[in-house]
């Protein structure tokens, strides 16, 4: 079991719910479990650019490592200076 | 019986509503918090509320209510097919299907697309003639991206269909959607020194169909304001006859009078402004023959600006005109445009619009 954390508007979109414990055994498992996992990934299958991934606090640069019962995951939208 | 003017924002949906006097408004909002609303509108055969949804980080959708904005659910999935080689950036426009067919909606935005949903906006298919035209080569995206952003239906006849894309141009389908022609004789793109008029890549800003004379459009182009009597085969470019300019991006009509338009012109591409430093909108009743000034009620220290999708008409008599400027404000006239009043101040970019039965 593994716990997801979503921001509030992810969580607003997931009908008011900001965190998931499910089965996975990695973050794209994870992710792709989430009811709002369109607004993670494009119609590709791509992360978006803009989504970053923390896994126990810390980022990763890819969704394929292996996860551990208990493990946190934690959405964080990028910082985007300039863009009001 | 009131109305209902949608404004879309960088930061949301505000609902204004007035009764059939249109000089006092109602304002409440936001909904559809964190998303920018590119356009939304209340589907006139459901009453259902549709919205083109964009976020920068979480991507484009839209989103519906039955139930006058308190509730809103998410279309799941819209998307390009892989071997198109694109992907959907932008939500731009959701436009109501025929009367005949009640389940059937349109979404276009960028990347030069367009969407049908046959589930009254629940799930989206991408047209796929559209998104492989023959001609996609040539189009070019205009500084807002390639974004579809004009869907209109022929209301006397559910399988004539027309968009418009900056900067691809007009193209009707009279089979549905299953195939598009481009419709774009008599349309100027002088960015093309080269080849002014090809037969794709004008930068159209808004098209409209009259809605009482189906056979009649119009449009404001990137070069000139434009009318077509004919479907769109041949287009006469209106300007130089009381236009300060002919660049501009919204238009808008009068369903009780088809040789009616209203356009917000702009000092020009490289100074996006309207000028004379005031915020005029002009009217013909000539069908484009001339054009004269409205500005009674409208700010006369004002350099502002008004987004393609930032004007709208209601279905009343006298047409009730709506306009909301990139600065937030929302003016209203209730009589053709005589007399305008600031339905509402300070609120977020306006993106969009939209006037709606309430």
């Amino acid at each position: 079991m593994v716990v997801v954390l979503l921001p509030s508007l992810l969580a607003t979109e997931a009908g008011g719910k900001g965190r998931f414990e499910l089965d996975a055994a990695t973050p794209d498992e994870a992710l792709k479990a989430l009811p709002i996992r369109d607004l993670i990934f494009d119609e590709h299958g791509n992360l978006r650019p803009l989504v970053n991934v923390y896994v126990n606090r810390a980022q990763v640069d890819s969704l394929d490592g292996r996860l551990e019962n208990g493990d946190e995951i934690r959405l964080v939208a990028a910082v985007a200076g300039g863009h009001s | 019986m009131g109305v209902a003017v949608l404004v879309g924002t960088r930061k949301g949906l505000f609902v204004l509503t007035s009764d059939d006097q249109r000089t006092d408004w109602s304002l409440e909002g936001p909904h559809l918090v964190g998303w920018e609303v590119f356009h939304a509108m209340r589907d006139p055969r459901t009453g259902t509320l549709h919205a083109a949804t964009n976020h920068m980080v979480y991507g484009a959708t839209t989103h519906r209510s039955t139930d006058l904005g308190e509730t809103w659910d998410r279309a799941e999935g819209i998307g390009l097919p892989e071997d198109s080689g694109l992907t959907w950036e932008k939500s731009w426009h959701v436009e109501p299907g025929h009367a005949d067919q009640p389940e059937t909606l349109w979404l276009g935005g960028t990347p030069g697309a367009l969407f049908r949903s046959d589930d009254g906006g629940g799930s989206w298919t991408p047209v796929q003639s559209l998104v492989g035209h023959s001609t996609r080569g040539e189009w070019n995206p205009g500084a807002g991206g390639m974004c579809c952003h004009s869907i209109q239906v022929d209301p006397s006849d559910p399988n004539r269909l027309y968009v418009a894309i900056s900067a691809a141009g007009a193209f009707r389908s009279d089979d549905g959607g299953e195939t598009w022609e481009p419709k774009n004789s008599g349309v100027a793109a002088d960015f093309f020194p080269d080849d002014p008029f090809p037969e794709v890549g004008q930068c159209v800003h808004k098209l409209l169909v009259h809605p009482e004379k189906p056979e009649r459009l119009w449009q404001q182009n990137h070069c000139g304001v434009y009318r077509s009597d004919d479907r769109g085969d041949n287009w006469e470019r209106l300007e130089g006859n009381g236009l300060p300019s002919g660049f501009g991006f919204p238009i808008a009509l009068d369903p009780a009078d088809p040789d009616a338009a209203y356009v917000i012109p702009e000092v020009g591409a490289e100074n996006r402004v309207t000028p004379d430093g005031r915020l005029g909108v002009y009217r013909t009743r000539d069908s484009g023959a001339s054009w004269e000034l409205l500005t009674e009620g409208l700010p006369q220290k004002a350099w502002a600006a008004v987004k393609r999708e930032g004007m709208s008409f209601d279905r009343l008599d006298p047409v009730g005109v709506y306009l909301g400027t990139q600065g937030g404000s929302v003016f209203a006239t209730p009589d053709a445009g005589e007399t305008w009043v600031e339905a509402a101040r300070f609120l977020p970019e306006i993106l969009s619009v939209e006037a709606a039965e309430w």
